[in-house]
């Protein structure tokens, strides 16, 4: 009789002690590789929307952002302007996933009480605007004297693509390449045009009224932050609220979802610990009679090591198999208690999950055995035969 | 021998039906859906920006203003018969400001939003309570400055007082040349001052049937 089947006779021998563990373990199992896939998913989910937002940096002139805000909607010319090599150093960064040059000016239309601002973009600007549509038309410039309006102005000046607009403060003509789709944002009632048109019509060459910037990881702001500041004649504004809650609401979330996984697994371990030790305490006699009919330590050990191994690891496919079948039950039970929770939760179970969870099942199986296993093997036979 | 023919088979099958899926699939620039109409792009709700200097202008003596919104929905064929055209969606309700003189009624303000040639061109439409046209003027353009000199020009504006909606029915009426690069915007404005002309009587007549749906100041 090999060990195998030894262990599984051993077993067999109380059924319902062991199906007990084996639900104990695999469900604790379960749980811990659903929660860490859905921690995973959330964090993931959740860098995505922070991804969407788009800009989580600008560089701007140095000065008050609120007087230079002032100035530009009063269709001034900024007196502090970023020259063009500060969009060099800033994409030279290696925390910075993309730059948006912009330079903003405004046109202003005393009859109505408003200014048309127009803003000068290069090729990189889509990259941070994640919520541009094109409704009608291109989606960049055909030409530099192509604008692409945003979505209210279109419908303000009765514009669609192939429309003529002219700009009275710059005395030019343009075509209408696009229009965007409403958004919500300030571009539903901006004009775009391409950066180095712009830089010419308004007497700006050369010279950025900001810079907007994505990070590669948004966790690297306050480090890209301070290497940017460094950059003379530029001040850095951050989004930091909006990280701060970002970074709180992962913290919270990895909390609560560890603390649950915690407690199941930590049942899961005990009821195997219990359940072991029980069944190792009741074959002492035996065991003691193993020892006496010529086995030796180790060979017990080894026995008993392959009767928990095998209980825990079949514990841990099955924990792993409901977890690959059950996860989307537990993630709409779980999701009502999460912060925000984005729509798409769950993420596939990972190979290192998967390996993590059976080495889990596994070592509590092996810690499990080895108190018993001390204990029945330091009791004499002779004892342990009159115990018995 | 049947079982490399049935493999053979099998493989045939299976690249027509991949072949066929391919051919079907729709490439990543294809649009997937285009829909059989097009869109209506209604005219944006156009503000009158400067009551008391036009009132001032067209009505001198005028006391107050009130606007109406006629609904015009239930003369859905009269309109399309007399602007020879689909009406607009934002025509079916149409703002009219009725201007009074203690509770003497002067006249009426018509505002729209026409298609210029080079961005949108807002006209204010002054009429008497006959439907006479009282005064025209831009309240609001971006053509180019000859073109907007031509627009704007007394003699251009002012060959539209005394026209009124039936002045359009047979023939355009005559109005001053303007120069070709000013003509597509310069049509656009007449065409919009016609169709204020044609709504604002089909009002008229339809005024009977009942109180305008909103009334302010």
């Amino acid at each position: 009789m090999n060990l195998v089947v030894f262990a599984c006779r051993n077993l067999a021998r109380r059924p319902w002690r062991t199906a007990l563990a084996f639900v104990g373990l695999a469900a604790a199992i379960g749980t811990l590789a659903v929660l860490s896939a859905l921690t995973a998913g959330y964090e993931r989910e959740l860098r995505k929307e922070l991804d969407r937002s788009g800009v989580q940096l600008m560089l701007v002139p140095l000065g008050c952002p609120y007087d230079a805000a002032a100035r530009v909607l009063k269709g001034r010319v900024l007196d502090a302007s970023l020259p063009a090599e500060a969009l060099a150093q800033v994409r030279r960064d290696p925390a910075v996933a993309a730059a948006a040059p912009l330079l903003l000016c405004a046109q202003v239309r005393t009859n109505e009480d408003r200014a048309d601002l127009w803003v000068g973009i290069d090729e990189s600007a889509p990259a941070l605007k994640p919520w541009w549509r094109v409704q009608r038309g291109k989606a960049w410039f055909s030409s530099t004297n192509g604008v692409i309006l945003g979505s209210e102005v279109a419908t303000l000046e009765m514009r669609a693509p192939g429309d003529r607009l002219y700009c009275p403060g710059a005395d030019a003509t343009f075509t209408v390449d696009g229009v965007l789709d409403r958004s919500g944002t300030s571009d539903d009632s901006l004009f775009f045009v391409p950066l180095g048109r712009a830089q010419q019509l308004f007497g700006q060459p050369g010279r950025l009224t900001a810079i907007a910037i994505r990070l590669r990881d948004p966790a690297l702001l306050a480090e890209a932050a301070r290497r940017l500041q460094a950059i003379p004649g530029a001040q850095v504004v951050t989004t930091t609220e909006v990280m701060g809650v970002f970074q709180n609401l992962i913290g919270t979330v990895r909390a609560l979802l560890s603390a649950v996984a915690i407690v199941a697994v930590t049942v899961g371990c005990l009821t195997v610990l219990n359940t072991l030790l029980a069944a190792v305490l009741e074959r002492a006699a035996e065991l003691a009679l193993l020892r006496a009919l010529g086995a030796s330590r180790s060979q017990v050990v080894l026995a008993l090591a392959v009767e928990a191994l095998l209980l825990t690891s079949a514990a841990a496919l099955a924990g792993l198999l409901g977890a690959a079948f059950g996860g989307a039950w537990i993630q709409d039970a779980v999701r009502q208690w999460i912060p925000l929770a984005p729509e798409r939760l769950a993420t596939p179970l990972s190979l290192p999950l998967i390996g993590q969870s059976i080495l889990l099942g596994v070592g509590t199986g092996l810690v499990a055995v080895l108190y018993p296993a001390v204990c029945a093997l330091r009791m004499a036979p002779a004892e342990a035969t009159r115990t018995a | 021998m049947r079982l490399p023919l049935l493999q053979g088979g099998l493989v045939v099958v299976g690249l027509l039906g991949g072949a066929c899926w391919l051919a079907k699939r729709p490439s990543a620039g294809e649009v997937v859906f285009e829909p059989r109409s097009q869109i209506l792009e209604p005219a944006p709700l156009c503000p009158w920006r400067q009551p008391e200097a036009d009132l001032h202008r067209f009505f001198p003596g005028a006391t107050r203003w009130q606007s109406e919104i006629r609904v015009l929905s239930g003369q859905l064929l009269e309109l399309r018969r007399r602007l020879g055209r689909d009406p607009q969606p934002e025509e079916l309700a149409l703002q009219v400001h009725r201007v009074f003189r203690n509770s003497e009624e002067l006249g009426a303000v018509l505002v729209r939003c026409v298609h210029g040639e080079y961005g949108a061109i807002e006209i204010v439409l002054a009429i008497d309570p006959q439907g006479t046209v009282v005064g025209l003027e831009l309240q609001r353009q971006r053509e180019p400055a000859a073109i907007a000199a031509a627009l704007t020009s007394p003699d251009w504006l002012g060959a539209f007082r005394g026209l009124r909606a039936t002045d359009f029915t047979a023939a355009a009426p005559s109005l001053p040349a303007v120069p070709a690069q000013a003509r597509s915007s310069a049509d656009a404005i007449a065409d919009g001052v016609r169709s204020l002309l044609i709504l604002h009587q089909t009002a008229q007549a339809g005024a009977t049937d009942g109180a305008p749906i909103h009334q302010q100041r």
